[in-house]
């Protein structure tokens, strides 16, 4: 009889749990399916688990394709045509796949170079595709920067930059590279600490871009007063952090990586004078995890190894220390976070470069020499568009999409400020200070309350202005006829008479 | 109790502590020479600026509050607030005594418990002013914060100045020397206490020890 009941109980909670999760008509990624955490930070900066905005979708081994397997890819690049260019770095090759990497459309390791002999390519190290369909790529011991055409025909090679400004045995390594809608080559080079290297589209160099500078702490500065010259000379060099990644938007900003050991600051968006114009949000920070341990294996800030520029002012960072990809939007919100370092499917050993190509996430692996395919969810999904529609300016059909996300996830804070500004712009101040107080969005809250207040008083002023009259009436009514003064007289008459009759 | 009661409900006595804010200098002179002040009165003072200090915390408005009311515990903070006002009124008398002050640890502790109430009604003024005020207007709310703690403050430096009949510089002097002696008194508890959980793990070493081969 119990086992009966039992079973029956069983059989109900599926059916409830058949028709709840069909009614919804949503998926939400459950936590044991995803081999990573997914999270975001609150206003107050504590963890908080999300649903997963995107999840593992497969891997892609250049061996299951019919061509020996990478060795050591260091970067890939989605050209405009829908093609994946795989830098094969210790395979000396360039592999370029279809838009759905099911296939290897060709293999250029080798090139006819301007003198008609037949070079290749030594460690290739980055790739890029330009807007006028160009191949880059950096070919790093060679020490020059080799441009194709998509089917690996000579172009032209940028080498030996020749300038002033640059030491007399610097060694031209480049690493990362990319182009924008002006031809312009921006190159990430080994021991450049100056920047990023630019090269006019003849192949000129300019000058250095984006230099990062150097923070000497109070403290440090005090020590090295103190030290003499002999310990200062022994002392390491305060040198700014290189580059780690690079990629253009469509208004011709440079975003590029580099690790923040602070954790504060891991990506800068660049304007053609090369100054960071970069918006680091409400937490002031794009330096991906918030929160992170001092000590032991997973200790220390995000160390971001590459950025990808995706659409509508949305870019991802990704981190080689904990395996997380880090998505912003134009302002500098952490939009969602997902990615772990494993050995599970759908996990990083060591990841180097991210793409984005259209509904999916690919990220190459170095360390299993493969791309991992990451595919967005509804929520994932619903996020990017609301952002993407307030980047336009639809801030009213943001707010659609905006409460699909609350759905999902009740206390997303930018959904919950997103919905609120949108109040705010039609008019409906109420609604507004609510939406945007479980935001937290002091600034938008402050403006939405300041016009709340400001029209109840002028909607009740006939009351308040009556009130007030009335209340000062009364003081100078009360004042003028003395009231205490006559009660207490009063009484004391009272007093006197009662005394009298007693006596 | 009786006393307490006594104190509690005396209307010259609360009368006496707001007259004192407004007339620090002779205020604080009857307190230490014709018994006019309530150390009651003045721990319940202390008392009620921990709870005002919380509920500013808790429930000022959102504009200009930038705390987590969950991390929010006002009976912890009660608990430090009073233990510190223990502390610094001993720690004050402690050193004072050296320095030929005249206050008793009794005059002290009501100087300083009276001098909190601006403090106080700042807090209040200030929690219900916030529920009004948008980010703009943030500035006044903190400026009746300022005003009010700075009020506080200064009356605190007359009171130990009048209550000791000390000159500025010397009170001036005393309170260094105050947070001083504040900080060897933790010092001392927490030896201390190390020192009993020492003396303690000991004995119950021995005792498992004896257990063990028993």
């Amino acid at each position: 009889m119990k086992k009966i009941k039992f079973k029956f109980k069983i059989a109900a909670f599926i059916l409830v749990a058949l028709i709840t999760g069909s009614s919804a008509g949503q998926m939400v990624a459950k936590a044991a399916e995803i081999p990573y955490e997914t999270y975001n930070y609150n206003y107050w900066g504590d963890i908080v688990i999300t649903p997963a905005a995107y999840v593992p979708n497969g891997s892609v081994q250049a061996s299951d394709l019919g061509i020996t397997d990478f060795k050591e890819p260091q970067d890939f690049c989605y050209s405009d045509d829908g093609e994946v260019y795989v830098a094969d770095t210790g395979n000396n090759r360039i592999v370029v796949l279809n838009s759905d990497m099911s296939v290897v459309n060709r293999v250029i390791d080798t090139f006819t170079n301007a003198d008609g002999a037949q070079d290749t390519f030594s460690a290739p190290y980055g790739v890029c595709v330009s807007e006028n369909n160009e191949l880059y790529v950096a070919d790093s011991n060679n020490g020059r920067v080799v441009v194709l055409t998509p089917q690996g025909e000579f172009i032209k090679i940028i080498e030996n930059p020749q300038s002033e400004i640059l030491d007399d045995n610097f060694a031209f390594v480049p690493l990362k590279v990319t182009v924008d809608y002006a031809d312009r080559v921006y190159v990430i080079a080994k021991n450049a600490f100056e920047g990023i290297l630019v090269f006019e589209s003849n192949g000129e160099f300019t000058g250095f871009f984006g230099t990062i500078d150097v923070k000497i702490t109070a403290w440090e500065k005090f020590w090295r007063r103190l030290a003499s010259k002999e310990e200062r000379s022994n002392q390491q060099l305060y040198i700014p952090t290189e580059f780690t990644g690079i990629d253009v938007d469509d208004g011709g900003f440079i975003y590029a990586s580099n690790i923040d050991s602070d954790g504060i600051q891991a990506v800068r968006r660049l304007n053609p004078q090369g100054n960071d114009v970069i918006q680091k949000g409400e937490n002031s920070n794009v330096g991906g995890d918030l929160e992170f341990g001092t000590y032991g294996d997973y200790a220390g800030a995000s160390e971001i190894t590459d950025v990808v520029y995706r659409d509508k002012g949305i870019y991802s960072l990704l981190d080689r220390k904990r395996g997380r990809i880090f998505t912003y939007d134009k302002e500098g919100n952490l939009l969602y976070i997902f990615g772990g370092l494993g050995l599970q499917e759908g996990t990083f050993q060591t990841p180097v470069a991210i793409e984005d190509i259209g509904e999916e996430i690919i990220v190459l692996d170095a360390g299993r020499d493969s791309i991992l395919r990451f595919k967005e969810t509804n929520y994932g999904s619903l996020i990017n568009e609301a952002v993407s529609l307030r980047y336009d300016g639809d801030e009213t059909d943001a707010i659609a999409k905006w409460h699909e996300v609350l759905r999902l996830d009740e206390n997303n804070e930018l959904a919950n400020s997103g919905i609120g500004k949108a109040y705010l712009t039609q008019g409906d101040n109420e609604l507004a200070m609510k939406y945007l107080k479980l935001g937290k969005n002091r600034k938008y809250y402050s403006i939405a309350f300041k016009r709340y207040r400001n029209d109840l008083l002028a909607s009740h002023m006939n009351y308040i202005m009556t009130g007030i009259i009335l209340i000062i009436l009364l003081i100078v009514l009360y004042k003028k006829f003395n009231v205490r003064e006559k009660i207490r007289q009063k009484l004391q008459q009272k007093e006197s008479v009662r005394r009298e009759a007693s006596n | 109790m009786k006393a307490f009661i006594h104190n509690l409900f005396d209307k010259d006595k609360w009368q006496y502590a707001f007259y004192t804010v407004s007339h620090p200098m002779d205020g604080f002179y009857e307190i230490r020479h014709r018994e006019r002040g309530s150390v009651y009165v003045s721990v319940i003072l202390v008392i009620l600026f921990s709870v005002c200090f919380s509920i500013n915390r808790i429930s000022a408005g959102f504009i200009v509050n930038d705390i987590d009311p969950r991390s929010v515990n006002s009976f912890k903070e009660l608990i430090a607030v009073l233990l510190l006002f223990f502390l610094v009124c001993v720690s004050n008398w402690s050193i004072t005594c050296l320095m030929e002050g005249e206050g008793r640890l009794k005059d002290i502790s009501i100087a300083i418990g009276y001098s909190l109430i601006p403090a106080i009604i700042a807090y209040i003024i200030g929690t219900i002013f916030s529920q009004f005020v948008s980010l703009d207007e943030g500035a006044f709310y903190y400026m009746i914060l300022a005003v009010g703690v700075s009020y506080t403050l200064i009356l605190m430096l007359i009171g130990i100045m009048t209550v000791h009949n000390f000159t500025l510089g010397k009170t001036i002097i005393t309170v260094l020397l105050t947070f001083v002696a504040l900080f060897i008194i933790i010092f001392v508890i927490l030896l201390f206490f190390d020192l009993i959980n020492q003396v303690i793990s000991f004995f119950r070493s021995i005792y498992q020890e004896l257990i063990f081969r028993a």
